[in-house]
């Protein structure tokens, strides 16, 4: 009896904290590549947008027709949506770095960037398509505000589906300290979150169903 | 990283610890697991047992206990604590019946099992003293397979295998599986000289030491684990004899069974309390038990309060979502919401989850108690039931604790 090893104290601590440290290690590793695939994503997405703005400048000229450019740009904005949904998941399963962070920020600048340019572009160019943008609270511990904007996602969503190319939807945080976003926003009046914006004109704070934005589509 | 999740990684890190450190000393000693020291010489022994309305069990309590092949036992001491039930007539009449046993009563009803064990202890006058529930029920080898362990003069306590008698509901099956890791973790503690308990249903002690520590103190709730405390904290040692059985009786209701765990929990915050000051110091009492009571204590409750509250905001985010969904003519739920996303916390809670599935199979084992008829989902219902409960009744002695509801 009592042989044993009271060694078995520390080297369950060593033990422990070996296994510890590689499932870090794995973790901060598997984090890392998440960000680096988004990384990659957002650099793609970031060429076509600056493609999209090229040819903005070839419509200045009349070298490029409108259509065309809306086309790009509704190309552009539900290719970012579907990237929104992959950083969505990413940013769920990030528990130790807050790299995914910073993308969300960037992604949300180019967002920005792109409505930015179509609001250029519609002064020039008729026709243009429904832009709905949806601004929300990314930071928010409020649990009535976290269920209302997840139940606006999904009408947004719905109304996507139903729309297609009708609309352009382009969502986008409105806490992460975007300077050029802060003055669209006041801009626009817009002091409570979420809000969606139709057409840069029309601001809902009331969402009961996709119907509330449909009547006021084009 | 957010302050929840620093808390999860501080509660898998110690809860890695713990399993690696049992499974060690479980491999380093798999071969003397079941070992036990014959005895050299027949230590003479006196058992005393507290009875307080034991009229169900008392009978066969002690006519198992006569049944004993140990040839140095020589009373049996059965002390009355003045029973509402019949209790004392049966002791009378079995008093009749063997000329070991002697049947005391207490002057006046003391309250607790302490109070009845230090009053029948007067009445022993042998090497050794054990304790047995009035409603446990020793093996007949038992008891002769603990006393080689006082050849050590530095053993004061050798404590028994408790395994569950009546296994007839759900809860007491439950309670059987708990039992059976109780009683196979304490055997590993017993390796290192970490034993923090030695329960009533079967115990014996070196009279001397005990009566030098002054038996068990009255006013803890879990005199059994405060006397062990105590030896421990004084240099003895308290060993476990992996083969001496003692099957109990346990709660059959759910009521019962949380009064009795309360009782349980209220005692070892009494006792940690008694001994913090040799917190990190005393041997092993300070350098583990003491740590390892206190980390079960602060992992229960936090592990409860983060998923507690992790839990309330996703049901509070969830019925707001579903309510507005219908409102809005939406779907409720999507292939989002459902999504499990991997992560580094998933799989920790992965890795413990898997540690703590061995652990309690390796422990179901190797208490060679039909394993086979153990239904693996009573297993699966005490992991993940089961044991979610514990935190709950750790909060509610707590409670008692502090609002100072100390009682039987």
């Amino acid at each position: 009896m009592l042989n044993s090893p009271k060694r078995a104290i520390w080297e369950a601590l060593l033990l422990a904290g070996v296994v510890f440290f590689l499932g870090f290690l794995l973790g901060f590793v598997f984090e890392s590549s998440q960000t680096n695939k988004m990384n990659e994503y957002y650099l793609s997405s970031e060429f076509y947008l600056m493609d999209a703005i090229a040819l903005n400048s070839l419509v200045d000229e009349g070298i490029f027709d409108c259509s065309s450019l809306y086309n790009a740009y509704s190309s552009f904005a539900d290719r970012v949506y579907q990237e929104a949904i992959l950083l969505q998941e990413y940013e769920s399963s990030e528990q130790i770095t807050e790299e995914m962070k910073i993308v969300h920020r960037r992604y949300d600048l180019l967002r920005t960037f792109l409505w930015a340019n179509i609001l250029k572009t519609s002064k020039t160019c008729e026709n243009s398509p429904n832009i709905v943008v949806y601004l929300y609270e990314y930071n928010t511990e409020d649990l009535v505000k976290k269920a209302t904007q997840n139940v606006w996602s999904k009408v947004l969503l719905d109304l996507k589906e139903e729309q297609g190319e009708n609309i352009l939807l382009i969502p986008i945080a409105s806490d992460l300290n975007i300077d050029s976003l802060n003055v669209i926003i006041k801009n626009l009046n817009i002091s409570t979150f979420p809000a969606v914006v139709i057409n840069n004109n029309k601001i809902i704070n009331e969402l009961t169903s996709s119907k509330d934005i449909e009547k006021y589509l084009n | 990283m957010d302050f929840l999740t620093i808390i999860l990684l501080v509660y898998d890190f110690i809860s890695f610890y713990f399993f690696f450190f049992f499974f060690l000393v479980f491999f380093l000693n798999k071969k003397d697991f079941y070992k036990y020291p014959s005895f050299t010489k027949p230590y003479s022994l006196s058992i005393v047992i507290p009875c307080y309305n034991e009229e169900k069990n008392i009978g066969e309590t002690i006519e198992n206990l006569l049944n004993s092949n140990y040839k140095g036992l020589k009373k049996v001491i059965a002390v009355d604590d003045c029973s509402t039930d019949n209790s004392f007539k049966i002791l009378k009449a079995l008093e009749k019946k063997y000329k070991r046993l002697i049947v005391v009563q207490t002057p006046k009803n003391t309250g607790c099992a302490a109070g009845s064990k230090n009053y029948g202890v007067k009445f022993a006058k042998t090497e050794l003293i054990g304790f047995i529930d009035g409603d446990s029920f020793p093996q007949k080898d038992a008891i002769g397979r603990m006393i080689g362990f006082f050849d050590n003069k530095k053993i004061a306590a050798v404590t028994s295998f408790i395994l569950v008698k009546n296994r007839i509901n759900r809860l007491t099956r439950l309670q059987s599986i708990e039992y059976q890791i109780i009683a196979f973790t304490r055997r590993l503690l017993g390796f290192i000289e970490a034993i923090y308990v030695t329960p009533g249903p079967l115990a014996v002690y070196r009279k001397s030491y005990f009566d030098k520590i002054g038996g068990f103190d009255e006013k803890n709730l879990t005199e059994d684990i405060e006397i062990t405390w105590h030896f421990v904290s004084q240099g003895y040692k308290v060993a476990m004899s992996p083969e001496s059985k003692v099957y109990t009786v346990a709660p059959t209701k759910i009521n019962a069974w949380f009064k009795q765990r309360i009782r349980w929990n209220l005692g070892g915050i009494q006792t940690i309390f008694k001994y913090k000051t040799s917190f990190l110091k005393s041997g092993m009492l300070g350098k583990f038990i003491l740590p390892l009571f206190v980390s079960s204590w602060v992992l229960g409750i936090s592990g409860l309060f983060v998923l507690g509250y992790r839990i309330f905001r996703t049901v509070v985010v969830r019925i707001l979502s579903t309510k507005y969904s219908i409102e809005a003519q939406t779907a409720i739920i999507t292939l989002n919401d459902i999504q499990i996303t991997p992560n580094v916390l998933l799989f920790f809670g992965a890795i413990t989850l898997l540690l703590g599935m061995m652990f309690t199979l390796i422990a179901l084992m190797h208490s060679r108690e039909e394993f086979k008829k153990e239904k693996m989902y009573e297993v699966l219902i005490y992991a993940f039931f089961y044991l979610l409960v514990y935190p709950i009744v750790m909060i509610r002695s707590m409670y008692n604790y502090l609002r100072k509801k100390k009682s039987w």
